[in-house]
């Protein structure tokens, strides 16, 4: 080790980090000039959108940095110097050491994070056989313990399954017990409840509160989700484009934000009693990522707020008080938060065609199974509307959004688009319901064909249904791109130079470029952040109002579906258990059902 | 097809696609060019050089007629080459559509000409060529075309599997909730996806059909003497392998050569078409 003189003191201290991934001159940075402390026993969040450099900062850590990032700054843990570039002052070997026996990690993806060939229980002894030396005996008795601790009832069946065997919330519970497998004194969480449903993300969010308190360990969170934050973390720091805006403890924060970052990642959050038909205060514009070499403000291009000093150079950080710093000129003035005005509602106007869609009495079933996929499903979509349809994860939400789109057979029951059964359609009038109803689905690596560019996927549907002349085909292209906050230059990129929330933002692009009457949303907006979640949602409820386009909007985020949808369908075991009003759903659910579920999801509705 | 959203000119080409061109290249111009470049016509004796080594006289020696090897290498590339572009041809220009409409259509169809290839893929193959030669005189294009239905089956079995698992992916999905037509389906969003897979098997099949080719010769069933197909020449040199191996051994090294620049450039070509291999322009 190299004695540094001034070592950050804390379990875990960063000083001055900057990582840039440009090449030789350290241009465009991903991080630039972060500094944090976490005190033995904390907990500390990161909240940013994608591209802000959060993740970057996790890998510095972890000394997973690939060989393209440069580096600068100290990262010390446990009075041991990690990373001081240019001398490497770990050596992997050590490095490696440290991580799984003081420094757990959780995933976003358990199912990728544990290995879907051996066997749970294996998986969590081996860290703890590799790096304590723990006997055979003894490593299984401490497994067994930790996967009682995870709240598992039957341990002893649980190691004993592979990781396909478990379901979602189980196999993260599995990857969090491995992760504390060798007792850390940090635990680095990123993103870790990002691919659950709301009644899992609770009780995993639980157990890690718990886990924390018992085992007196650290937490560094990760997350474009607030809710992950405020359960978790003490303290908080706020990233946008590579530099923390603004910081302190968790409550302070996000009750009382300083920065105009802040205030408006707060104001998109969507909220499960939203007003009818609001819309969400989105921040305008689109991150830029790495931060240029501009001068001002990082944020100046997009703050409400902006002015002449703004342009000069970057703000200095500011006091709220002594524990909440923020970077910004302005502070401590509030912007006015205006809301946007309203466009008229062809509904309110008493234009609309009251039955849409109809579907009445779906069933599908898939093999030879008994249990129905979707069980005698019926309902109504209204021109205009939005339908919200909730449940948990394998409830038969998906499969009834494909039933009703036709793009699976359903074994009984018939579905209506604007007075025709869909099942009898043919030729040209298939193809005008094609066009007519549209399909934004979940499933986003597999979503853009990997060998068009994106203007070439968005251009298709407009070719293929004639809706402008191909002269200006590219210039509706643009438009789209616009439409979802994407810059117009990504026509030219491949799906893969994208990230997975602005790949979702051109399958949503691409269903409303053949401007559909009707739209499946898929769990559209669950990968995204929240500012672009909330441009999103505004966007769909303005082509409601404006073009009287219906919904069938398929979510497990409760708030995304309260803040969104005029009637909500709770779907559990492919039945309909309730539908009514959003108002009546959430605030006086009859079925026991709906009730924990709207439970759990009204957790996140503190203040 | 225009779309105004292409992007061209990604970077620098891996090495294996510039060996890979360069030894084809000069295969193609060696073929185009045998008759020039040979020093004496293929089928000339010297009766008084028999078994000769390798010598400034003759560049890889002569054989028991005292024909030189050298020029019967050259001239035979023509006969080889042909055969296996001939059968390549075939076997892709058939079997990936064939495949393509049975991955993606289904159905009693799709079972029905599977099993009919499970069929022709349970004959042992040189079996299978030598029907289909005994019963006519055999023939250089003949040959080429009987080894390349042969080879149907497998291409097609290749292509059926890529296009089921296509079938899957979200843009597919994508592509039905907008009533997309099959061609464009098929041509636009799934050919250009399974191209990689398809050169490496292409080039692949190119290199079986040239052994097959020589096997058949071998077999007295293919490319008859004193014609200098590559195969025969291994065949017939095959007595003399332990006085004069140059006979055997010019005629294989250039059948070496032949695969190793077609794989190289399979390999190259693949990587250059992923988007993710190329260099983000």
């Amino acid at each position: 080790m190299i004695a540094t003189p001034a070592l950050p003191p804390g379990l875990l201290g960063i000083d001055d980090l900057s990582i840039g991934y440009g090449g030789g001159q350290m241009r465009g940075l991903a991080v630039r000039d972060v500094s944090l402390r976490l005190a033995p026993g904390g907990a500390l969040g990161i909240v940013g959108e994608s591209g802000s450099g959060k993740t970057s900062v996790a890998l510095a850590i972890l000394g997973l940095l690939g060989p393209a990032a440069e580096m600068r700054g100290l990262i010390a843990f446990e009075g041991q110097v990690l990373a001081a570039p240019p001398s490497k002052a770990m050596a992997p070997r050590q490095h490696r050491a440290l991580l799984g026996r003081r420094i757990g990690t959780v995933f976003q993806d358990p199912f990728s994070a544990l290995n879907p060939s051996r066997r749970v229980g294996v998986q969590i002894a081996e860290p703890m056989r590799h790096h304590l030396r723990v006997g055979r005996a003894d490593a299984l008795a401490r497994t067994l313990r930790l996967l009682a601790e995870m709240g598992f009832d039957h341990p002893q069946d649980i190691a004993r399954c592979y990781p396909h065997q478990l379901s979602g919330g189980m196999q993260q519970r599995a990857a969090i017990a491995a992760a504390l497998s060798c007792q850390p004194s940090l635990l680095i969480l990123d993103e870790p409840t990002t691919a659950l449903d709301v009644t899992v993300e609770a009780q995993i969010l639980a157990l890690l509160a718990g886990v924390r308190r018992r085992h007196g360990m650290a937490l560094f969170v990760i997350s474009h989700n607030l809710r992950v934050i405020e359960a978790l973390c003490d303290d908080v720091c706020v990233m946008y484009a590579g530099m923390i805006v603004e910081r302190g403890p968790v409550a302070r924060v996000f009750r009382d934000p300083g920065h105009p970052y802040t205030i408006g990642l707060l104001g998109s959050r969507p909220r499960i009693s939203a007003p009818a038909r609001a819309r969400l205060p989105a921040i305008p514009g689109y991150g830029q990522g790495a931060a240029r070499e501009e001068t001002g403000c990082v944020f100046a291009r997009r703050c409400t707020m902006r002015e002449g000093a703004c342009d000069g150079e970057q703000a200095p950080v500011r006091a709220v008080d002594p524990d909440h710093l923020v970077l910004c000129w302005k502070h401590p003035a509030r912007p006015q938060a205006d809301r946007p005005a309203l466009p008229p509602s062809l509904r309110d106007a008493g234009r609309v065609h009251e039955q849409l869609v109809v579907a009445a009495g779906l069933s599908k079933s898939y093999g030879r199974s008994a249990a129905a996929a979707v069980d005698g499903v019926s309902f109504t979509i209204a021109e205009g509307e939005i339908l919200g349809l909730v449940g948990e994860s394998g409830c038969g939400k998906s499969t009834l959004g494909r039933l009703v789109l036709g793009l699976a057979a359903a074994n009984a029951g018939s579905v209506r688009f604007a007075g025709s059964d869909i099942g009898m359609l043919k030729d040209g009038a298939l193809r005008g319901f094609r066009r007519e109803a549209q399909l934004i689905f979940q499933n986003t690596s597999s979503a853009l064909n990997p060998r068009h560019t994106i203007g070439r996927a968005l251009a298709r549907p407009l070719q293929l249904f004639e809706m402008v002349p191909p002269s200006l085909r590219s210039q509706r292209v643009r438009e789209l791109l616009g439409m979802v906050q994407l810059p117009s230059d990504y026509a030219f990129r491949y799906p893969h130079e994208l990230s997975g929330g602005e790949r979702q933002r051109v399958a949503i692009a691409r269903a409303l470029a053949t401007e559909p009457r009707f739209i499946v949303c898929d769990e559209p907006v669950s990968a995204l952040d929240v500012s672009v979640q909330a441009a999103i949602l505004n966007l769909l409820a303005d082509l409601r109002d404006t073009q009287g386009v219906g919904y069938l909007f398929i979510s497990h985020d409760l708030a995304a579906v309260g803040q969104i949808a005029d009637r909500i369908a709770v779907m559990y075991r492919g039945k309909i258990c309730e539908i009514g009003e959003t108002f009546q759903i959430l605030g006086a659910p009859q079925n026991a059902y709906t009730k924990t579920l709207v439970a759990s999801g009204r957790q996140d509705v503190l203040f | 097809m225009p779309d105004g959203f292409s992007r061209r000119g990604r970077g620098r080409p891996s090495a294996s696609l510039i060996a890979g061109a360069a030894i084809v290249g000069v295969l193609l111009a060696t073929v185009a060019l045998a008759h020039v470049l040979a020093p004496y016509p293929f089928d000339q004796f010297h009766i008084h050089d028999r078994f000769s080594p390798p010598s400034l006289k003759y560049l890889a020696g002569t054989d028991e007629y005292g024909r030189d090897v050298f020029s019967r290498v050259l001239i035979g590339s023509q006969l080889s080459m042909t055969l296996g572009l001939v059968s390549t041809i075939i076997c892709m220009g058939l079997g990936v559509p064939i495949g393509l409409l049975c991955g993606s259509v289904r159905g009693l169809a799709d079972e029905l000409v599977m099993r009919l290839l499970d069929l022709l893929m349970a004959f042992p193959p040189i079996l299978l060529v030598l029907l289909i030669l005994v019963v006519t005189p055999p023939g250089l294009l003949k040959t080429s075309v009987a080894i390349g239905i042969l080879f149907i089956a497998p291409v097609a079995r290749l292509a059926r599997s890529l296009t089921l698992d296509l079938m899957n992916a979200g843009f597919t999905e994508a592509a039905r909730a907008r009533g997309e037509y099959l061609w464009y389906l098929l041509l636009c969003e799934f050919l250009p996806n399974m191209w990689p897979t398809l050169l490496v098997e292409a080039s692949l099949r190119l290199v079986f059909a040239v052994l097959m080719g020589a096997v058949l010769s071998f077999l007295s069933f293919g490319v008859q003497p004193p014609a200098s197909d590559w195969g025969l020449m291994i065949s017939g040199g095959r007595a003399f392998v332990d006085n004069a191996p140059w006979i055997a051994l010019a005629p294989g090294i250039a059948m070496a050569i032949t695969v190793i620049g077609i794989s190289l450039l399979g390999d190259g070509l693949r990587d250059r078409l992923h988007p993710q291999f190329s260099g983000k322009g």
